[in-house]
């Protein structure tokens, strides 16, 4: 298992956690840069391409979390400004889509990074809580409580278009 | 409830990193690795000079020990001939005396 063939097999994943999470390609693709730089230090102590990618889910979690807060809650561009990274195919209707990633966008933290975990990497409770730390009971009631938000929301928003 | 995931997920799906990215990050690494090879470069002149140094101070420290040792040794010659010579004097006063009584 070589750095290139980590990178070339992870940077898609990386890079749209980071931009799934913050709503900023720029800041994004810096965590990215980042997150694979501890990489290429780790790389030795990594078990395997698995290892590989469960690690870089972590440490890119880790790292997005950290850039927010550091930034403070405020975001960095509004979030109807933002330009979109090109997607290899995009199913369903793209103002939805988008609409849905702003709501996303407007959730606290840790749910927010549960949310992106389940439904960009399609991650089970149990995994998306070895990748943060955190109890399965947490992530549920985190996943949960955001369904419904955000269901509520789109219901709404959609409603005032039609 | 499953239509709803299903949205997100279309929602939430992979983006593509901007095109310039590996490229990036191969010249960060590179970057990273030139500098720590210049970090130890330097680390490693800095112990040869400390390693040459404490060398030269354990020798001069070494020459001056052993001066000051040889110098003791001469003091303690000179002492112990001085000592034999003032003790033949007193031996040859004795032997006098004792004959003359």
């Amino acid at each position: 298992m070589t750095f290139a063939e980590v990178l070339r097999a992870n940077q898609s994943m990386v890079f749209s956690l980071a931009f799934h999470f913050l709503r900023d390609a720029g800041a994004a693709e810096e965590v990215a840069q980042d997150v694979f730089l501890r990489l290429y230090q780790k790389l030795d102590e990594l078990d395997g391409p698995k290892h590989a990618t469960f690690w870089l889910r972590k440490a890119t979690s880790r790292r997005a979390i950290d850039y927010v807060r550091k930034r403070g809650s405020r975001p960095a561009i509004a979030l109807e400004d933002i330009a979109e990274p090109p997607t290899a195919e995009q199913p369903g209707d793209p103002l939805l889509n988008r609409r849905l990633r702003q709501l996303v966008a407007t959730l606290p933290e840790k749910p927010r990074m549960v949310m992106v975990l389940r439904y960009q990497e399609d991650l089970m409770p149990e995994e998306i809580s070895d990748v943060l730390d955190m109890p399965v009971r947490t992530v549920k009631s985190h996943l949960q409580r955001s369904l419904a938000m955000l269901r509520e929301k789109i219901d709404r928003s959609m409603g005032d278009i039609r | 409830m499953e239509d709803f995931e299903q949205q997100l997920r279309n929602a939430l799906g992979r983006k593509q990193q901007p095109p310039t990215f590996e490229a990036k990050v191969f010249a960060a690494v590179a970057a990273q690795r030139s500098s720590r090879s210049v970090f130890w470069r330097w680390a490693t002149e800095v112990a040869a000079v400390v390693v040459i140094a404490s060398g030269f101070w354990m020798g001069y420290q070494h020459e001056i020990q052993q001066r000051a040792g040889e110098a003791a040794k001469a003091r303690l010659e000179i002492a112990l001939k001085i000592t034999v010579t003032e003790l033949s004097k007193i031996q040859k006063t004795v032997r006098t005396s004792t004959e003359e009584e």
